[in-house]
């Protein structure tokens, strides 16, 4: 990609004595799309906050084109937010609340560059004009922000940000209080806005399919701290550990060991995989999709368990298959009735397999999983207060 | 049954309101009346209203309350807005914390508040004087002023303190609803924290500004107690001078000026509960298109100048009231006065402020003892006070008078030679008399059998239940000394105990139907009493409002008073003590005081020409017999006794004797 915007180096952050952001490495570069993934109290929103200027570190230091700006306030940077829940003035109108930013900015004056002048009114009018094209709500500028749907509210504090052509927009959950089919619009809105102006977004959400819709590289934290950063292919098919496996779509995790290279036990059975690099016999977190599934005759099957669930989602249907006493998620078009039993095959490729982590053991059987993912999937429709910064 | 419950809670509920509103309801009645009573209906009129705005001293407490309330509710609004925002970015212990500390000054008793606060200023004061004079020792550069006192500084200090918690009460709530990202919203498109406020934050919680500091303002409108104890002697809110007035009677002007009052503050409460119903109904709703109108106009360039001068101009006009008060305040020279309630033609105070560029405060205390009381406490800065007869004997005594400069006054010959050197001070350095009168009785002629001219009605079982007695001891045991045919200051304890046992007597007979000072006015007035001592003076405002009242000194004789002019030791004004002493005392000033208030002028050529100046003011020839209860003459003089000041043992005795009494 192109080159570096903004990077942060060995950033610590603690609130009184607990520690919210630890040791976060990360660079980020221009024009990217950038999504920090991860669930409540993170410290995906805190990192938001310190490249906006809101917070500052304890420790380390944030980089804006090679040049530190710990210090720097937030109206000094050439970036700007997108808040949750929007914070649009609510006495301004739509034109007024778009057009804020312009009319603090000075810039030296033409004629005489030593003197500061204000942006003239014509070229406000015309950049609030050129911003509610491109969000769609021409005619709207004079509406108060109270008179405006949810989305409309959005694509006003998007183009209030925008109109002042940042360098970076920072976006804290912008869609989490939009219904479903609204949510799917504006992602792909988001995304488009973003290739038209072509700058860099950086995103904050806790929903992983939005994550993967619009990102070009995902961020995932947990507990003040990265657990992996990779493009959405990446981290959807080489996880790093028990919590990305976990928190990216859905997954089985199942101890194992890993007897030598491409070769992995569990259930005291063998599979084959592609994976290496491990010590002889060292103990593993084995992830596997349910969609990588097969499902044989019992007779063909590297290993046999019994039907205890089957769910139709239209697609596929999600099967829940005992073996031994722990619960698998399989996805598959073959129907198999309840009570049946069947076995199943996994390509090695369906493999993965991952150093054991302090999430190993978290999140093995499937059963306590759904439960989450059913949490996760409504999670946006709640209030998400611990992410709410540095208030507690 | 149900039926019977229920009209028995309406007429409960109506009988609460008419014990609520009643009383008010009869004074806005009689702030209409055209008599001056406010027991007889004469008729309707405005006249009350009109002389209100005559009247200089309540025109004064107006402009001191607005103006103290206007500052205070200023100032207290600025403060209290940011301190409220302090609050909100606080953590939410700390400001559960604070909020109850905030709340406090709010519930606690204002009388509480008020006496701190007088406690407080007057121990800094202390304090500052002994700063001040150890620091214009050590330098000569800047000299500070070594005697600060109570005054419009300290009741706006005092204003500005209770109005405080009640603006962050109404901002609090208005902050806390706001979008907490508004701010770093605003900051995020360029504003630094200052800009946030004014163009983010202010708009917010605007209306919770507004409504605080209308709150702020009735209350200080609103209060007594506190002002009562931080404005010292130098100014007076107008519930003040309202207290002062009724201190002398309740007069239809007070029921003018209250009802004012109480329609002022009424209306104000009304525009803040429908600004909060306004406020509550309009917050789901669009705003409405007129509003939306103007403020498009405010957010217009054109606008945005336009709301820029307003705000400039405001803000230039506030200092410029600011700086001509304090300078109107300090470069004037003052002089203030403390006397009686109404005891002064305030059109003589006019003239004295015109002739002389002097600005009077003048004051008014209840009684010689509660003036007494309030110079020992150091709390009367005054600089000119009127004291009776033997209180001054006392003032002297104790040495806090301070000697006249004659030659200052030279207006002094005029008074009577029979006025001079009186027996409170022999050698007459201390005073310069102002008024004087006789005790006497007023009786109401179609209430008893013939004219009465002993002090035995007073003691007669005949007119039981219809006579009134003073209510302190000095003068009611005067009536029964008179009666006796003892001296006024006997210090013979058997003398006093054989007046005290008549007048127990006589209230265990059940003679007096009450023990009063002011409400004689009503009740003789009103004919519910028949008999009652009281003052020359005042029995000819009585006789205004009821005929058949007739005044008498008794043939045993009775008390004489004269209230002079002295002028208090350390007095911060002196010279200008000496002009206005010098200005009553002139003859056109005494004549005009003794039309005035009805009691006799000390000055020989007043008194030789009143008759005169009355005919040719009133157009009508004034009663000898009235003239001669205004001014007795030396017949009727010669059998009175003026008060002279007690012997501590025998003011015990006087005490004691009060309190067996059991009034």
């Amino acid at each position: 990609m192109s080159k570096e915007l903004i990077r942060l180096r060995n950033i610590c952050m603690a609130f009184d004595d607990e520690l919210v952001l630890n040791n976060i490495n990360l660079y980020i570069n221009d024009k990217e799309f950038l999504t920090l993934l991860g669930p409540s109290g993170c410290g995906k929103t805190t990192t938001l906050r310190m490249i906006g200027g809101f917070t500052t570190p304890t420790s380390g230091d944030v980089l804006f084109d090679g040049v530190r700006i710990n210090d720097v306030p937030p109206h000094q940077r050439q970036i700007n937010t997108v808040f949750q829940k929007y914070a649009l003035f609510p006495h301004l109108n739509v034109f007024e609340n778009i057009a804020f930013g312009l009319r603090m900015q000075r810039r030296p004056d033409p004629a005489d560059p030593r003197k500061k002048v204000k942006i003239p009114e014509e070229e406000i009018r015309e950049r609030v004009m050129e911003m509610l094209e491109i969000i769609s709500l021409k005619g709207f500028e004079n509406r108060r922000p109270d008179a405006l749907s949810g989305g409309q509210q959005q694509r006003v504090a998007i183009a209030r940000a925008l109109v002042n052509r940042p360098k970076v927009l920072l976006l804290d959950e912008p869609l989490g209080a939009l219904d479903l089919k609204l949510r799917k619009d504006m992602q792909i809105e988001l995304k488009r806005i973003q290739q038209q102006v072509g700058i860099t977004f950086i995103y904050v959400t806790h929903d992983q399919e939005e994550a993967l819709t619009m990102s070009d590289t995902i961020v995932v934290m947990d507990k003040g701290s990265i657990q992996q950063i990779g493009t959405p292919e990446d981290i959807y098919n080489e996880p790093k550990n028990a919590f990305v496996a976990d928190f990216i779509g859905e997954s089985n995790i199942i101890d194992g060991v890993m007897v030598h290279d491409q070769l992995v036990q569990m259930y005291g059975r063998q599979f084959p995989c592609l994976d290496g690099g491990f010590a002889p016999n060292e103990p593993v977190d084995v992830v596997i999709r349910p969609e990588d599934i097969d499902i044989v005759p019992v007779e063909q099957g590297q290993l046999t368990g019994t039907v205890t669930s089957v769910t139709f989602k239209g697609m596929q249907y999600d099967i829940i298959v005992d073996f031994k006493g722990f619960k698998w998620l399989i996805q598959t078009t073959d129907h198999s009735p309840e009570g049946a039993r069947i076995g199943i095959k996994i390509d090695p490729d369906g493999i993965h397999v991952m150093k054991k982590s302090q999430y190993s053991g978290m999140f093995g059987d499937y059963s306590s999983f759904s439960d989450e993912y059913d949490e996760l999937d409504d999670a946006g429709l709640e209030p998400d207060e611990e992410e709410s910064g540095d208030e507690e | 049954m149900k039926r019977r419950n229920s009209v028995m809670s309406r007429v409960f509920t109506a009988l609460v309101f008419l014990f609520l509103y009643a009383p008010i309801l009869l004074l806005i009645v009689f702030s209409f009346n055209r008599g001056n009573s406010n027991t007889v209906w004469t008729g309707f009129s405005l006249d009350w209203y009109r002389q209100l705005f005559h009247n200089r001293l309540i025109m004064r407490s107006v402009y001191t309350t607005l103006l103290v309330s206007l500052l205070a509710t200023v100032i207290a609004t600025f403060a209290g807005t940011f301190a409220a925002i302090g609050f909100y970015s606080l953590r939410r212990r700390q400001r559960a914390v604070l909020n109850t500390v905030n709340s406090i000054p709010m519930m606690n008793a204002d009388i509480v508040t008020g006496v701190a606060m007088c406690l407080f200023f007057v121990a800094f004061f202390a304090f500052w004087s002994s700063f001040a004079a150890w620091f214009n020792g050590v330098q000569h550069i800047v000299t500070l002023p070594t005697r600060l006192t109570l005054g419009f500084g300290t009741l706006l200090i005092a204003h500005v303190t209770f109005n405080i918690p009640y603006v962050i009460l109404s901002v609090g709530p208005k902050l806390r609803q706001m979008d907490k990202n508004l701010v770093d919203a605003a900051q995020d498109l360029g504003c630094t924290w200052m800009q946030a406020f004014w163009k983010v934050i202010l708009p917010e919680i605007k209306p919770g500004i507004a409504s605080g500091a209308l709150t702020a303002f009735t209350m200080s409108v609103d209060d007594f107690i506190i002002s009562y104890f931080t404005a010292g002697s130098s100014s007076s809110t107008l519930a003040m001078t309202i207290y002062g007035m009724t201190k002398k009677r309740v007069t239809p002007e007070i029921n003018a000026i209250s009802t004012l009052l109480f329609v002022t503050v009424l209306a104000l409460l009304v525009v803040v509960n429908l600004r909060e119903a306004h406020m509550e109904r309009t917050g789901q709703q669009e705003r409405r298109p007129r509003s939306q109108r103007l403020t498009h106009f405010f957010d217009s360039p054109r606008g945005r100048w336009v709301r820029r001068g307003t705000a400039g101009v405001l803000a230039a006009a506030f200092l410029v009231v600011v700086v001509l008060l304090t300078s109107a305040t300090n470069a004037q020279p003052v002089v203030n006065v403390c006397s009686w309630g109404e005891y002064i033609d305030e059109e003589l105070i006019t003239q004295f402020e015109e002739e002389t560029g002097i600005l009077v405060n003048y004051q008014t205390a209840e009684s010689n003892e509660a003036l007494y009381s309030l110079l020992k406490s150091g709390a009367g800065d005054y600089d000119v006070i009127v004291p009776s007869d033997y209180m001054i004997s006392q003032l002297i005594e104790e040495d806090m008078l301070s000697e006249l400069d004659y030659s200052q006054i030279p207006n002094f010959s005029l008074v009577d030679g029979r006025f001079k050197n009186l027996s409170y001070d022999p050698e007459n350095r201390y005073t310069v008399p102002y008024a004087w009168g006789t005790v006497g009785i007023i009786y109401n002629e179609t209430m008893v059998d013939g004219p009465i001219t002993s002090w035995s009605a007073l003691f007669d079982d005949q007119y039981a239940g219809d006579v009134l007695m003073f209510r302190n001891s000095r003068d009611a045991i005067a009536t029964a000394l008179s009666y006796l045919g003892y001296s006024l200051n006997t210090t013979d304890p058997s003398q006093l105990r054989q007046a005290f046992e008549l007048l127990r007597d006589a209230k265990s007979r059940g003679v007096y139907q009450s023990f009063v000072m002011d409400e004689v006015f009503q009740k003789l007035e009103g004919g519910n009493a028949s008999i009652g001592p009281y003052y020359a003076g005042d029995y000819l405002t009585m006789l205004e409002n009821n005929e058949d009242l007739r005044f008498v000194v008794p043939e045993e004789g009775s008390n004489w008073f004269m209230d002079a002019m002295c002028v208090l030791k350390n007095a911060p004004h002196y010279e200008e003590a000496m002009a206005w002493i010098n200005f009553i005392a002139s003859d056109e000033a005494s004549m005009a005081n003794m039309d005035y208030i009805g009691y006799a002028s000390p000055n020989t050529n007043v008194l030789e020409n009143y008759p005169a100046y009355y005919e040719e003011v009133y157009g009508e020839a004034l009663d000898p017999e009235i003239y001669e209860i205004m001014a007795a003459p030396a017949e009727i003089l010669d059998r009175c006794e003026a008060y002279l000041v007690l012997p501590p043992d025998i003011r015990t005795l006087y005490n004691d004797l009060w309190t067996e009494l059991g009034i």
